[in-house]
């Protein structure tokens, strides 16, 4: 109908061109929805993920089945999760390069705490207030004492990864709470279920993003973002909202490291993996639209940037590219979605949509 | 013209009239070794429009910062409807009735024209702890109706709107805040003619209302003369002049800054011989 009622003033008078009309005026439709959709905050890093989820599935036929689904959560979950509490503080115009340490950090002092004689549900809440406190931290040391976040995080990375092989003595433990014969409920609840992560990772994302849109809380992280000084003026208590998006971070930092070390029922002290795990966690809520400068971004933005990041991870493994190339390229990948990203970015800018 | 340096400085007295809402006497303020403030007595009566001048440096900012709550006085003090006044913040100001317009104006540009309307007193749908923005939208409208601003949507983020309807937004924002003291730092600062007169109608329309007393900060002395009921020159931490605008002229306001200037480049001279 809506097509027709467009046609109508141009062609009506011409019923032989009604025949090349009609498609081209579905396509004129659909590419005005296209742009539609674009305009959305989301909607660049959604096509190329859709592009990049039909190319894996067109070149290879093990793509687009159910165990590679499996397969694939455990590359993008984590990720997302870790994602969501970074487009907080990054949306706040700070960073945390902490996380890695803190994902790495959380199992260990969990199994620490256990060790010591605490129940195992105690022990986990302790540890993720730990986790907390490092978040607390990280916040003190940015929004209080005003060290640049990259550079006290970064200390707090090095620090954090020190203490961590620390205490551990370097040596891999086995995650309390799990077992290498049967999965508990435990176990199957904080990551070793088949679909756990997942939940976890939609459970974290919807709820970060309600609380982003609709709370207090969302909109005076995206005031200090946007106009530190003017925030302060409204009387906005700037330091507050930037502390607590960092123990929000540190937080969501630890679930994903017990997340991970439930899920393969050990804890390996291994640095240079954490530090991985923060690189992705960065790029997902970049390559989702979130700005390094603060004052925009989305949380589902970085769930569908960490879904990207894994289906590009996933397929490149699948095809069979040699384990050398891989992070290579990965980062040309992550390159080429933010340039088309911010090219999006600028026509929907242009074209006056929110 | 006046030789330079034959005139001594001129410092008013502190005056107050019966129907004062605000009060500042001896207000000082320093930063480090620079001072911003040496002795200010200043008053403003109840529905009163209060023009501030004073060259850059003057100390005009740091009054205002002082007066909404951002920054304490060293020394001095205030008092507000015969109350002794000592903001400890920006809210508790606020809660008394004091609000500012800044310079920067303290929009969010990210943020919807309503959301920066109801910034930092943002209504609430309960159980949950849920942004009320129907409420907000519908409010924020009827405010901007109320004092005659003609802002078509009021979803779009702020950094779509023009300069004029950037601080239109901001005056609202402070007159629909219930404040009843409303500080203005430089509202016609970098605004064409046309936004221009559309904030001083706004100020006209608010000041007829009779409930707000206002204090602004400008550069331009027409528009104090137009806009003001009453004018004080800020010099040097100091207040040299209080009139009534009707009282003085374009030229007189003049004079007295050029005379200033004379004097202390007078001064600076002599320094250098001395040194």
């Amino acid at each position: 109908m809506a097509v027709q009622a467009g046609q109508q003033p141009r062609h009506g008078a011409a019923p032989v061109q009604e025949g090349p009309g009609r498609p081209r005026a579905l396509l004129s439709g659909a590419l005005s929805l296209g742009r539609r959709f674009l305009t959305l905050r989301e909607g660049s890093v959604i096509v190329i993920t859709v592009a990049t989820a039909l190319y894996f599935t067109i070149k290879t036929d093990r793509f687009a089945t159910t165990d590679n689904f499996k397969t694939l959560l455990p590359y993008f979950a984590p990720v997302a999760i870790l994602a969501a509490g970074e487009v907080f503080l990054m949306i706040n115009g700070e960073i945390d390069l902490s996380i890695g340490a803190v994902y790495l950090f959380a199992p260990f002092i969990f199994y620490e705490i256990n060790n010591g004689g605490v129940p195992l549900i105690a022990s986990l809440i302790l540890a993720m207030v730990a986790c907390m406190v490092v978040g607390l931290i990280n916040g003190f040391f940015t929004a209080i004492i005003g060290i640049n976040s990259f550079i006290a995080t970064l200390g707090m990375l090095l620090s954090l990864e020190g203490l961590t092989l620390i205490i551990s003595h370097a040596q891999p433990v086995e995650t309390p709470g799990t077992d290498v014969a049967t999965v508990t409920t435990f176990a199957k609840i904080f990551g070793a279920g088949t679909y756990s992560q997942l939940i976890w990772a939609l459970l974290v994302v919807a709820i970060l993003q309600v609380v982003l849109s609709f709370t207090r809380w969302g909109i005076y992280t995206v005031a200090v973002g946007s106009n530190r000084l003017g925030s302060g003026e409204a009387g906005i208590k700037v330091r507050l909202v930037i502390m607590r998006n960092f123990i929000l971070c540190s937080t969501c930092a630890a679930l994903v490291g017990v997340l991970e070390a439930v899920r393969t029922s050990s804890v390996q002290p291994d640095p240079s993996g954490a530090n991985e795990v923060l690189f992705d966690g960065i790029s997902a809520a970049v390559i989702g639209g979130t700005l390094l400068a603060g004052g925009s971004g989305t949380v589902v933005g970085a769930l569908i940037g960490a879904l990207f990041l894994g289906i590009l991870r996933d397929g490149l493994i699948i095809q069979g590219v040699n384990a050398d190339y891989l992070s290579f390229y990965l980062g040309l990948a992550i390159i080429v979605a933010m340039a088309a990203n911010t090219y999006v970015g600028r026509v929907r800018k242009g074209s006056g949509h929110g | 013209m006046a030789e330079p340096g034959t005139r001594g400085e001129r410092v008013v007295a502190p005056t107050s009239a019966p129907d004062d809402v605000l009060r500042l006497e001896h207000v000082a303020k320093r930063f480090g070794p620079v001072v911003a403030l040496r002795d200010i007595n200043l008053h403003l009566r109840k529905g009163e429009v209060l023009g501030l001048l004073g060259d850059n440096g003057a100390g005009k900012s740091t009054l205002m910062k002082i007066i909404c709550g951002f920054q304490k006085p060293d020394d001095g003090s205030m008092s507000l409807r015969g109350e002794p006044y000592e903001p400890r913040s920006v809210d508790q100001a606020r809660k008394l009735g004091i609000d500012a317009v800044y310079q920067d104006l303290a929009l969010v540009d990210e943020l919807s024209v309503f959301h920066n309307m109801f910034l930092n007193r943002e209504p609430i749908r309960r159980p949950l702890p849920f942004l009320d923005n129907r409420t907000m939208r519908r409010q924020a409208r009827t405010a901007l109706d109320d004092i005659g601003v003609n802002i078509p949507r009021l979803n779009v983020p702020v950094a779509r709107l023009s300069g004029g309807q950037r601080q239109a937004i901001a005056v609202a924002r402070t007159v629909n805040s219930e404040a009843d003291i409303l500080l203005l730092d430089e509202p016609l600062a970098a605004m064409g003619a046309k936004e221009g007169a559309l904030i001083l109608d706004l100020i006209a329309r608010v000041k007829d209302e009779g409930r707000v007393s206002m204090i602004m900060v400008l550069h331009n002395y027409v528009h104090v003369l137009t806009a003001c009921d009453r004018v004080n020159l800020i010099q040097d931490g100091r207040i040299t002049l209080d009139k009534p605008t009707s009282e003085t002229s374009v030229e007189e306001l003049t004079e007295i800054v050029v005379d200033e200037y004379r004097r202390a480049r007078a001064a600076a001279s002599a320094e250098r011989a001395v040194g």
